[in-house]
């Protein structure tokens, strides 16, 4: 045993400094959840086809067990007796360049994180949790895609994850605000900015800003019809948080407590969030967990707001303004790991005459292709699309000429699909479809 | 009370004590408190957990493999069987012949089931690219486990080897894959208040 | 690094098919990227949004606000989403020969 020691000890030393990092990371996490996750896959190999890599690609390497084994592996090489002792007997692997390499190549190239196999697995392994630990094990490496990490430091550095300066947000919320004034002939119509003691603090993608406004006026279109007491925060508005995505727990903190200090500072009382798959799981279920303590105020996401505003008839919606057919897309993150499951449905009902369900649907549904930090991350982007075919042919078969989908990172994935796969349909916010369904009251003046 | 009757005891006991060590490492332990105000109540997501989600009609590894699926099955129930009866061949307690030679032919069947796992195994090119020394091993061991009991319960000879094999069953348990009769659980569990919590499972529809 | 190949013309591009070098980029190079994604034959609103946001770029190291683009160019928001059906960022931008833009683009 003694000696047995010795070559282990003998073995770990040719560990580089930034290895042992990633190896220790990997302890300090091992509690009884991730204990489980790595201990329980029996490599039956029956999730395959529940995976969409693996169902457009066919490369035996992107089966979920397989990407559980290559962290498992090392897992087992390094954290249990067993795989210390007998290596070759377990499958445990050596942590060296070559293993690094693959690693990077599966999660950062080959997951996802989308969850569906875990539903399907024969014993229930959580597999996105163990992909995003082994990227958290590459964030001590210093070794995320680049693309992602930059979007990281963006946001971190910048306030948001695209870089936009502070008064060219501005700039272009007053202009939406003189929009939405113009729009429904009221000059009271606004979008608030840094407002305090509202009752709302709303989120914004920095995509719609930069690129794609017509959500947020959408949306600020909404909150007019509900006569809402709302706000847009101009220094802290960023719903995204790419740090989930990368792994790095640490970012992940820092970002969250900037909300939650943004609202006591507005001493607002809920958060909404803006349609963002990750954002909402990322802020509504990882953040308090980031920060180690419950929130003092409420979060949820502006598509489950919207379903109050029609249940309470503070708006009013006409579905034959949206005549042409609507199918919908579940972004994995916040309905498969968001909870957020038929308000969504409720409210396109509401909002459009046709709307048809595409299968598999809801906590079943296949991801888009561009979850998990796949669209800041330019070299799998050929992977990327390829595995965005199980969507697109998902979508096509609905016959819908609208997608709907309440998150951002899931449209422009499905923009490129669209393209791509020729779909010939229109991609939506849910708040863009409701916007145009909207009946407004008729001024009493 | 042969010495073969004293291995196999020591060897059950080390296999229990080591298997409750893993089960209360995996159980939910310091850093999992979890600081999201829930959605739901987990107990029921837990229950779903062990019960409508494992069935074919959710689970694509079972409806898509229907197969595989079933061979599974049966050789879980051949494996449970095979341990129940280690109780009652350790105390030797006989069975009326009907009986015996009822668990003979299932046992049969479900090695037959094993043996079937295994042959895919060594032939996909799909699980050979994810299995290591230790899934054939475990398979092997598993199988051999209830041919033995099958063996024993026709011909009412070597017992020493069964002892033996079984000792080794139990020593191994929690070594390799077959651990996940501890795993098993807890990732269901884990799984469950995961999506329990989040409002994601009992899916209701 | 992909190599994009457009009409006998090598390009290394990213993985989003945005130019590795945006030095490189000319108007000859735009026009070739428009007929490759879809935009087609590129017309007088076409580059005059093509050359705010590549002066943009070089002046400020950052693609302009869609705003900006509005505002500088005189169009209307819709009008540069019909213009460009990529959209502003993987359309627009990429032909300017910018690199891609972080976030969710
Ligand atoms: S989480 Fe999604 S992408 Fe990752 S392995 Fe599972 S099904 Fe595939
Ligand atoms: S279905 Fe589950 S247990 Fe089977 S190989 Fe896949 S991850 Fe492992």
């Amino acid at each position: 045993m003694a000696g047995e020691k010795v070559i282990i000890m003998a073995k770990n030393n040719s560990l580089t400094e930034k290895q042992k990092k990633a190896l220790k990371l990997l302890k300090s996490r091992l509690n009884g959840r991730l204990l489980t996750h790595l201990n329980s896959c029996v490599h039956c190999g029956l999730c395959g086809e529940s995976c969409h890599y693996y169902l457009a690609t066919k490369n035996k390497n992107f089966i979920p067990g397989k990407k559980v084994d290559i962290v498992s592996s090392i897992y087992q090489r390094y954290h249990t007796l067993a795989g210390k002792v007998a290596p070759r007997l377990y499958g445990a692997k050596d942590f060296n360049d070559k293993t690094v390499e693959e690693l990077i190549d599966i999660v950062f190239g080959a997951c996802s994180m989308c969850g569906r196999c875990s539903v399907h697995c024969s014993i229930g392994v959580d597999v996105p949790y163990i992909v995003r630990t082994a990227r958290s094990m590459l964030v001590e490496m210093e070794l995320v895609s680049p693309g992602l990490q930059s979007t990281v430091d963006a946001a971190i550095n910048t306030g948001n994850n695209m870089g936009i300066p502070r008064d060219e947000f501005v700039d272009t919320l007053e202009w939406l605000s003189e929009d939405l004034e113009m729009e429904v002939e009221d000059e009271d119509a606004s979008i608030p900015l840094d407002k305090k003691g509202v009752d709302i603090l709303y989120t914004l993608n920095p995509r719609e800003p930069k690129f794609f406004p017509l959500s947020i006026s959408a949306i600020a279109k909404i909150y007019y019809a509900a006569k809402e007491n709302w706000t847009l925060s101009t220094n802290v508005y960023d719903v995204t948080n790419y740090a989930y995505f990368s792994g790095d727990d640490k970012g992940a903190k820092e970002l969250t407590e900037r909300l939650c200090d943004e609202m006591s500072k507005l001493e607002a009382k809920t958060l909404v969030l803006a349609e963002c798959g990750h954002g909402y799981r990322a802020i509504r279920w990882e953040g308090p967990n980031w920060i180690e303590r419950p929130y003092p105020f409420k979060v949820i996401s502006v598509v489950e707001l919207i379903g109050d505003y029609i249940r309470s008839c503070r708006i009013k919606l006409d579905p034959s303004l949206n005549k042409l057919p609507v199918t919908l897309h579940d972004p994995c993150n916040m309905v498969r790991g968001g909870g957020v499951i038929e308000v969504q449905r409720f409210v396109i009902k509401n909002a459009v005459e046709n709307f048809i369900e595409m299968m598999p649907n809801r906590a079943n549904n296949f991801c888009c292709g561009g979850g998990g930090g796949q669209l800041a991350m330019s070299e799998y982007a050929e992977r990327r699309i390829k595995s965005g075919k199980i969507k697109a042919d998902q979508i096509r078969k609905t016959g819908a000429k609208i997608v709907a989908t309440p998150c951002h990172n899931c449209i422009d994935q499905l923009m490129e699909l669209n393209k791509e796969y020729q779909l010939g349909v229109e991609i939506k916010t849910i708040g863009e479809l409701v916007a145009d369904a909207l009946v407004l009251e008729e001024k009493s003046n | 009370m042969t010495i073969f009757h004293w291995i196999l005891l020591a060897g059950f006991v080390i296999c229990l004590l080591s298997c409750l060590y893993h089960f209360f490492m995996a159980l939910p332990a310091g850093k999992d408190i979890d600081y999201a105000t829930p959605d739901a109540k987990t107990r029921q997501a837990v229950v779903y957990s062990f019960t409508k989600a494992m069935s074919p009609k959710k689970k694509e590894t079972a409806f898509m493999h229907l197969p595989t699926y079933t061979a599974g099955i049966f050789y879980h129930l051949g494996t449970f069987l095979s341990l129940f009866l280690v109780i009652f061949i350790f105390f030797n307690v006989s069975f009326p012949t009907w009986l015996a030679y009822s668990i003979i032919v299932f046992l049969a069947f479900t090695s037959i089931c094993g043996l079937s796992i295994l042959i895919k195994r060594m032939t996909s090119s799909l699980l050979k690219n994810l299995s290591n020394p230790d899934d054939y091993f475990s398979n092997i061991l598993v199988t051999g486990f209830q041919i033995i009991t099958a063996i024993y319960l026709l011909l009412n000879t070597g017992l020493e080897y069964y002892f033996i094999i079984t000792t080794i069953l139990f020593l191994y348990l929690p070594i390799g894959k077959l651990r996940h009769t501890i795993y098993f659980f807890t990732a269901r569990l884990h799984l469950g208040i995961f999506y329990g919590r989040r409002g994601t499972w009992p899916v209701k529809k | 690094m992909t190599q994009l190949e457009i009409e006998g013309k090598v390009f290394n591009v990213d993985g989003d098919g945005f130019l590795v070098n945006p030095q490189l980029w000319n108007e000859e190079i735009a026009a070739l990227f428009a007929k490759h994604d879809g935009t087609g034959q590129l017309n007088e609103k076409h580059w005059a949004i093509i050359n705010f946001i590549r002066n943009h770029w070089l002046e400020n190291d950052m693609a302009p606000m869609v705003r900006k683009i509005c505002q500088n160019t005189g169009l209307r928001l819709k009008e540069i989403y019909t213009l460009f059906p990529m959209g502003p960022a993987k359309g627009a931008c990429k032909i300017a020969g910018l690199p891609k833009p972080d976030g969710c683009v």
